[in-house]
């Protein structure tokens, strides 16, 4: 039984990842702390993963599960090794200018998430993935009213790291 | 924030992950041991309300009886300990409580609720230790102070003021070393969970 449990969960998640690799990406600065980030969320989702009842989709659960152990339940371990700042070339990225390449962007973007709180962290990916207000203020655990005072605040911030 | 939305194209554009796992990988991870505050919560509480009653196990139970009954103590020492125990009870089943209540899947603020109320549990039966070291050992001072044996001994030149003064300040500088020492680990393991919480109220 565990094992066919085991079978559907891990085809699951494998599935789903990359939402995983995504908020890894943001709460972490290097490859091993991504690694070790993405594991201990498995280990959380797995554990919750008998109640998962299916109310709600697969991937909405997953995000929960997943933001709650990069913002509350994961202790960064002493296998991660701190990479160097994360503020090189930011000033580089131009909105209006699209000669960059996407991959260039994309990093630069990372980056910028990178340096905001762990809250603003979690706005910013929530708005970039196009969540509705109903379902930020779910996620967080707060009103909508407060959901969009911290989004306007996040991408403000957002703003002028990317383009100071 | 026109700028902004031109980024969603780009988030939306990108590819796969560097990094991937497989099936395999996922199910490997599945045998792996969390690291999560939780578990360290957990684990340090335990041992904060096993520890200040393992200095019973280890004390001399003959030579203090000796004392207790020198001085009369039996009786009082007797009543602390049923009420302690009674206490202690109520605190380990709050905590348990509070423990179960934290999952992952409840939204991020709740989440964080959960654990800092936990926490908290354990907060107030450090608190509770340490008022009742201070009642306990005034207690005792008073009945020791004044008991025939101790009165006998006492040196003619030291006087009960001096006696009194010395033993308020040696209990007070021990229960200080305590509460400083629980403020510096409370403050290590939530530091980043209080910040979170805090964060997250603002403006609600």
């Amino acid at each position: 039984m565990t094992k066919e449990l085991e079978r559907k969960f891990s085809q699951e998640l494998e599935g789903n990842q990359s939402i995983i690799h995504k908020i890894c990406r943001s709460y972490t600065n290097s490859e091993a702390a991504h690694k070790d980030l993405f594991q201990e969320i498995t280990i959380q989702l797995w554990r919750a993963y008998p109640k998962f009842r299916g109310d709600s989709k697969f991937s909405t659960w997953m995000y929960r599960v997943a933001f709650n152990t990069a913002i509350s339940l994961y202790r960064k371990s002493k296998r991660t090794v701190q990479t160097s700042p994360i503020y090189d070339n930011l000033k580089e990225l131009e909105f209006h200018d699209y000669d960059e390449t996407h991959d260039k962007q994309l990093e630069l973007l990372y980056k910028a998430i990178q340096s905001l709180n762990d809250i603003e962290k979690a706005l910013a990916l929530l708005y970039l993935e196009d969540k509705s207000y109903k379902e930020i203020a779910l996620t967080l655990g707060i009103s909508e009213v407060n959901a969009r005072v911290k989004m306007n605040r996040t991408k403000t911030k957002l703003k002028n790291i990317l383009n100071p | 924030m026109e700028q902004l939305e031109k980024l969603k194209d780009v988030w939306k554009n990108q590819g796969e992950s560097a990094i991937r796992f497989s099936k395999e990988d996922i199910r490997d991870m599945l045998q792996k041991k969390s690291s999560s505050i939780v578990k360290w919560i957990l684990i340090i509480s335990i041992l904060e309300f096993v520890l200040p009653n393992l200095i019973y196990l280890v004390t001399d139970h003959e030579s203090s009886r000796r004392i207790y009954e020198n001085y009369g103590l039996t009786n009082i020492t007797m009543i602390y300990t049923a009420i302690n125990v009674v206490i202690i009870c109520v605190f380990i089943y709050f905590f348990y409580k509070n423990y179960k209540s934290i999952s992952a899947d409840s939204s991020v603020k709740i989440l964080l609720h959960n654990i800092l109320k936990t926490r908290k549990t354990v907060k107030y039966y450090i608190y509770y230790n340490l008022t009742m070291a201070a009642i306990i050992g005034v207690h005792i001072f008073y009945i020791v102070f004044n008991s025939e044996s101790f009165l006998e001994n006492i040196p003619k030149e030291l006087s009960l003021v001096t006696v009194w003064l010395v033993a308020l300040l040696l209990l007070s500088i021990a229960i200080f070393i305590f509460w400083i020492f629980y403020r510096v680990l409370y403050g290590i393991l939530l530091k980043k969970l209080n910040k979170n919480y805090e964060e997250l109220l603002r403006n609600e």
